[in-house]
């Protein structure tokens, strides 16, 4: 049953989903409490012309891929921070449009034979290089220390953004941070997921667990678990059906979030049914006792 | 002689190149609790603002003594969010630390201590979003008072609580102004201004400042909300008909 593992380019996707799942966990669980979901595949999309460029002109993926995104943060970001809502939805449609617009007339036009389209946009987790692995493993760390060292801030401005300013909390270089955070993280799940699977592990697995959890840290640890778990699932899966991988892991992460849903609804009601028998119980014998 | 920490005198301020809120001059002392009334854009969120250093004052003069901090509206607050009433109250205390340093074990005692002193210490592990309309209030009281600010901004703090909730909050004012703590309250109960020692009527500008048996007249109030939003209550009393927000 084991048996995939054994291979040694499995071996290095299994390592590669469990370096990613620290800081996309992590990350996750920011992503959905600061509403940036949206942005989170916003950023990963919009780097495919980046990676695009890289394969046409020969120079690294990531640094494309990179560049796009911090461009993306920058820009989105930026012009965000004037919105006192702090909303980015609008920008990063109209943005993500245009960098997938862009990488779609690179690849079909400019440089048609040295890209593979579907590697760049749904990730190869069978061909993950030490450059993949050293990658995750450095923007994980960053991740971990920058949500223990800004993660009070972040709540506080999410919690209450008008409120937080007048506690002296300034949102501008946190949020910052946190927009950039997002674009690296998007980039270290390319090799992964590619750029349209990357909320696959960024924001599915945070949204799934958040409806049974209510502290911020167990929230956290859960997520960055079931994305671990998500993704060496995955990879067994599509080792064993021969089903690409990234789409694999985000296949199972959308039946998962589904299952949590429909659990906590079922959980939810089953609660509600039987508060009402009690208070039904209850109500003939006040109205004895009044008697 | 009487501590004042609040001194304003024609104190004007405003967005682009109007002003929201003009000739603004009172004293305010140590345990003074002052009601702030007046309609929905009648500048009591510009005079907060100012208050709070927001905001410059482009006419007059402003003296604060010692730190203020404002208890904003529970709605404004995200009550989906996974944060114990401990951890709001905490948000407090970010400001005084340097961006690297998370809550220390002085912060994280400074927060069950402004929890004890709003009666929710048994709450402190309580989900925020979980306690009900008053001991939200509350936390937010505390999450000021961690500051140590000898001046509280209450914005509004009465808004959709029950007669039990308005009860105990009523007690809390009462004990945060005999600890020599100044507040401002800004509220459209005119009955509940009826209590407390001075009252502000603000319509862009100030209408009225003083003890409320003098100031709330029905000519005040007409001038602070426009006759047409006053009505006569059973027992003869004003009170203002429209639902305003703190503007």
């Amino acid at each position: 049953m084991l048996e995939p593992f054994s291979l040694p380019f499995v071996q290095r996707g299994l390592w590669e989903v469990l370096l990613l799942s620290g800081g996309a966990g992590v990350l996750g669980v920011w992503i959905v409490l600061r509403g940036l979901a949206f942005y989170a595949h916003g950023v990963a999309a919009a780097t495919f012309p980046g990676l695009v460029l890289a394969a046409g002109l020969g120079f690294a993926g990531p640094l494309g891929a990179l560049a796009v995104a911090l461009v993306f943060a920058l820009t989105v970001g930026r012009l965000a921070a004037r919105d006192d809502a702090g909303d980015h939805s609008t920008l990063t449609a109209m943005v993500l449009v245009g960098a997938l617009a862009a990488g779609v007339l690179l690849a079909s036009d400019v440089f048609p034979r040295a890209t593979n389209v579907n590697s760049l946009l749904f990730g190869s987790l069978l061909v993950i290089s030490e450059r993949d692995l050293v990658i995750a493993g450095c923007v994980s760390v960053a991740v971990v220390v920058a949500s223990l060292l800004l993660g009070p801030r972040w709540l506080a401005v999410g919690f209450d953004r008008t409120g937080s300013r007048t506690l002296g909390v300034r949102a501008g270089g946190p949020d910052a941070l946190l927009l950039l955070l997002v674009a690296l993280v998007a980039v270290s799940t390319l090799s992964a997921v590619g750029s349209l699977l990357a909320a696959a592990v960024m924001v599915i697995p945070a949204a799934t667990v958040r409806p049974w959890i209510t502290r911020l840290r167990t929230w956290q640890l859960a997520t960055v678990a079931l994305t671990a778990l998500q993704g060496v699932g995955g990879l067994w899966l599509s080792a064993e059906t021969n089903a690409p991988p990234g789409a694999t892991i985000a296949v199972l992460a959308g039946a998962v979030f589904a299952a949590s849903v429909l659990a906590r609804a079922v959980h939810d009601r089953q609660r509600t049914r039987g508060s009402r028998p009690r208070t039904a119980a209850l109500t003939p014998a006040v109205r004895g006792g009044a008697r | 002689m009487t501590d004042v920490l609040l001194d304003l005198d024609g104190v004007g301020a405003g967005y682009d190149e109007t002003l929201a809120l003009r000739d603004v001059s009172f004293r305010a002392a140590a345990g003074d609790r002052i009601a702030v009334l007046g309609p929905n854009g009648g500048g009591k969120t510009t005079l907060f603002r100012v208050v709070l250093g927001e905001l410059t004052a482009r006419t007059g003069t402003l003296r604060v003594e010692g730190d203020v901090a404002i208890v904003p509206q529970t709605e404004r607050s995200r009550l989906d969010f996974p944060v114990s009433a401990q951890d709001v109250v905490l948000m407090g205390t970010i400001a005084g630390r340097p961006w690297w340093r998370g809550p220390r074990r002085a912060d994280r005692d400074a927060a069950r201590e402004a929890l004890a002193a709003v009666g929710l210490a048994d709450r402190a592990d309580a989900t925020f979003g979980e306690l009900s309309g008053g001991q939200r209030q509350r936390v937010l009281v505390a999450r000021a008072l961690v500051r140590r600010a000898r001046v509280l901004l209450l914005d509004e703090p009465y808004r959709g609580l029950d007669t039990t909730s308005a009860g105990r909050l009523d007690e809390l004012i009462a004990e945060l102004a005999g600890e020599g703590r100044t507040l401002l309250i800004a509220t459209h109960d005119v009955g509940q201004a009826r209590a407390w020692d001075q009252v502000l009527c603000l319509n862009g500008r100030q209408v009225a400042f003083g003890p409320p048996a003098t100031t709330l007249t029905a000519e005040t109030l007409a001038g602070t909300y426009g006759g047409e939003l006053l009505r006569v209550g059973h027992d003869g009393e004003l009170a203002v008909v429209a639902e305003h927000h703190c503007g």
